[in-house]
């Protein structure tokens, strides 16, 4: 169902309206499961946060957090839901948005996070843009730190997969047609977050599994 | 040789130009590279990747397939999609660092409206050459990098020869043929064939006559054509230096200008249509079918066919504005006093709207303009800039961060 983002981050003002829409819902418990991780005085590293409703959840729970994007239009909403929301004016300032890439992730430094998350962002990454952020967040996490991922995934179950791609297909020429691009689900992205050296605690999929929720953890040593 | 990819994206991309067709983003290796190998990059449009992959057929190089979405070099980077991001991400993520020991890559030079060099350089440390407009003069274009001297005013030009305007007259006329033969079908089905007929002949020979008329489209006899009302009404082009500006006058505030009461050529489409019709009064005799009804049916098929295709035509060429929006046509100003005459704008203008007189910066050719804003995005001093017919000033930055959109969020932004 997440192809029509892409529609819906080509006007970043009818975003939010859209995503729950969109994700039947589905993607505000995912956010609360993900933040129910985060305790108070962490510092963590939001990739690819767009209209920052995770940034902001959060930072409602007392955490330190940046949050990045490469789309300055959805940064700007961030900033100001962050501006008009009714949490505490000393929290507010613990968030911090900014126009950065996953590129220019390596002039972070060393061990600087206690967690990162990432939701709905690596679907819309390269390969090769994958591999470097998971090199990088090995870095960058503390040994022992968090890694947070959910996104949309290609059913591992051959039926359930034929009717994904089905229920897709149309989404996906329509996405297409409106936008020029879509986004690609993530095969085995659990897999690819063990290769790069991080402990995956648990995978929550849904009963599709075409959504999937990752908790994985940096054992340190390199 | 190239290979049976080559042809088969070549005729898929131009059959349907307008939309995207993306492409693998990462590192190609061509030949056999080493250390010291040139670094080139393009953007994912897929026809792109396999015209720049045969224009390096026998070198030694990289190639690096940056983001873009699918989409062309010049739309992406002028429409926001190749973009800084597109550029520092292949730089870092490719692997490309590991491969050679220098920093220099070779951009396309229509990609510096949406790249700034500036940014790549402190972001990635890579320093950017910008390459010539077209795939086919890298060749010669590496030779004269290597010769030491800059490239020619050829290579850096966009112009509007037969083969692009072919390509353009596929772009209008493949996907219309099909859209106009499902409705005929349903409709009209005896007219089918000559409906589809129609809507190849009539693009190809709007745009196969192009030069015949294109004269005609820039106005720059300096005399407003008859559909301008309120004749200098509107200001003239403003900016912070205090020389007054002389603009063109602009239409009624109701919007309705020689563009959208008889787009773009007026006049000219009409006698073109004319010429078509008169077209079908033998062909009809020839086939024993002529009558009132079929001159009327003709007439309107071709006349909306003529308009379809006249509706942006000069939004449609490389080689001029788009004429759909009077308050959108932007003009370059340059500020005299922050130019340092480093000639980047010369460099990276596809249109040879500057040179490099006294250690500044002229601006020699703004009748060709076509408000690109390469030359606004890259300017080290940010000297240039952009000043509306309206009285609006848009400032280097606002520029470089709300690139062109059909919704013109640049101007509003702008305010």
């Amino acid at each position: 169902m997440y192809v029509l983002m892409r529609i819906l981050e080509s006007s970043p003002e009818r975003y939010d309206m859209g995503i729950s829409v969109v994700t039947l819902g589905r993607i505000k418990p995912a956010y609360d499961r993900i933040a129910s991780h985060i305790k108070c005085g962490m510092k963590v590293l939001d990739i690819g946060c767009g209209t920052g409703l995770l940034s902001i959840r959060m930072a409602e729970r007392g955490a330190l957090v940046r949050g990045i994007d490469i789309n300055p239009a959805m940064l700007e909403i961030a900033k100001k839901r962050l501006k008009q929301s009714d949490m505490p004016e000393e929290l507010k300032e613990n968030v911090e948005f900014s126009e950065m890439g996953v590129a220019e992730l390596s002039s972070v430094s060393e061990g600087s996070y206690d967690a990162a998350t990432s939701t709905l962002c690596f679907s819309e990454l390269s390969q090769d843009e994958i591999r470097f952020t998971l090199r990088e967040l090995r870095r960058i996490i503390k040994p022992g730190g968090l890694l947070l991922i959910a996104d949309e995934t290609v059913p591992k179950n051959l039926v359930k997969r034929f009717v994904y791609a089905l229920i897709r297909l149309p989404l996906v020429i329509v996405t297409y047609l409106i936008t020029g691009t879509t986004t690609k689900s993530l095969r085995e992205p659990a897999l690819q977050i063990e290769e790069a050296g991080f402990a995956v605690e648990s995978i929550n999929m849904n009963g599709m599994e075409s959504f999937t929720e990752i908790i994985a953890r940096n054992p340190g040593s390199h | 040789m190239p290979s049976l990819k080559y042809f088969f994206i070549n005729i898929v991309g131009t059959l349907l130009r307008g939309f995207p067709l993306p492409a693998k983003t990462g590192l190609r290796k061509i030949g056999n590279p080493d250390r010291s190998s040139p670094v080139f990059l393009t953007c994912n449009y897929a026809v792109s990747v396999e015209r720049v992959k045969k224009a390096l057929e026998g070198m030694d190089c990289y190639l690096l397939v940056a983001n873009s979405n699918g989409i062309n070099v010049w739309c992406a980077s002028t429409g926001g999609h190749l973009s800084n991001h597109s550029a520092v991400s292949v730089l870092k993520t490719s692997g490309i660092e590991q491969l050679v020991d220098h920093r220099r890559v070779i951009f396309p030079q229509l990609a510096a409206a949406g790249i700034e060099a500036g940014v790549v350089r402190k972001k990635t440390g890579w320093h950017v050459i910008w390459g010539p407009v077209h795939a086919k003069d890298i060749p010669r274009f590496t030779q004269i990098l290597e010769d030491g001297h800059r490239k020619d005013a050829n290579m850096r030009m966009v112009k509007f020869p037969l083969l692009h305007r072919l390509e353009m007259a596929v772009m209008w006329a493949f996907p219309f043929s099909l859209i106009l033969a499902l409705l005929t079908y349903i409709f009209w089905r005896q007219m089918l064939i000559l409906t589809v007929a129609a809507s190849w002949i009539v693009p190809l020979f709007v745009f196969i006559t192009f030069p015949l008329y294109s004269g005609l489209l820039t106005g720059k006899k300096g005399k407003n054509h008859g559909f301008y009302g309120n004749y200098g009404s509107y200001g003239s082009y403003p900016g912070p230096s205090k020389e007054p500006h002389v603009g063109r006058p602009l239409s009624g505030k109701l919007g309705i200008s020689k563009y959208t009461v008889l787009f773009n050529i007026g006049w000219v489409s009409l006698i073109l249509w004319l010429v078509f019709m008169l077209g079908v009064l033998p062909y009809s005799l020839a086939a024993g079918t002529l009558s009132l009804s079929l001159l009327l049916r003709w007439g309107f098929v071709s006349l909306s066919m003529m308009l379809l295709v006249n509706i942006d035509l000069m939004g449609s060429t490389p080689v001029y504005k788009s004429g759909l929006h009077e308050e959108r046509l932007l003009k370059v100003m340059l500020d005299r006093e922050r130019c340092t005459g480093c000639g980047i704008c010369v460099d990276v203008c596809p249109r040879n709207c500057f040179s490099i007189e006294g250690r500044k910066a002229v601006i020699t050719g703004s009748e060709r303009c076509v408000q690109c804003s390469a030359c606004i995005v890259q300017c080290p001093e940010d000297a240039l800039y952009f000043a509306s017919p309206l009285g609006k000033v848009l400032m280097p930055d606002t520029i470089r961060m709300y690139k062109l959109n059909m919704m013109g969020s640049r101007l509003k932004k702008g305010a």
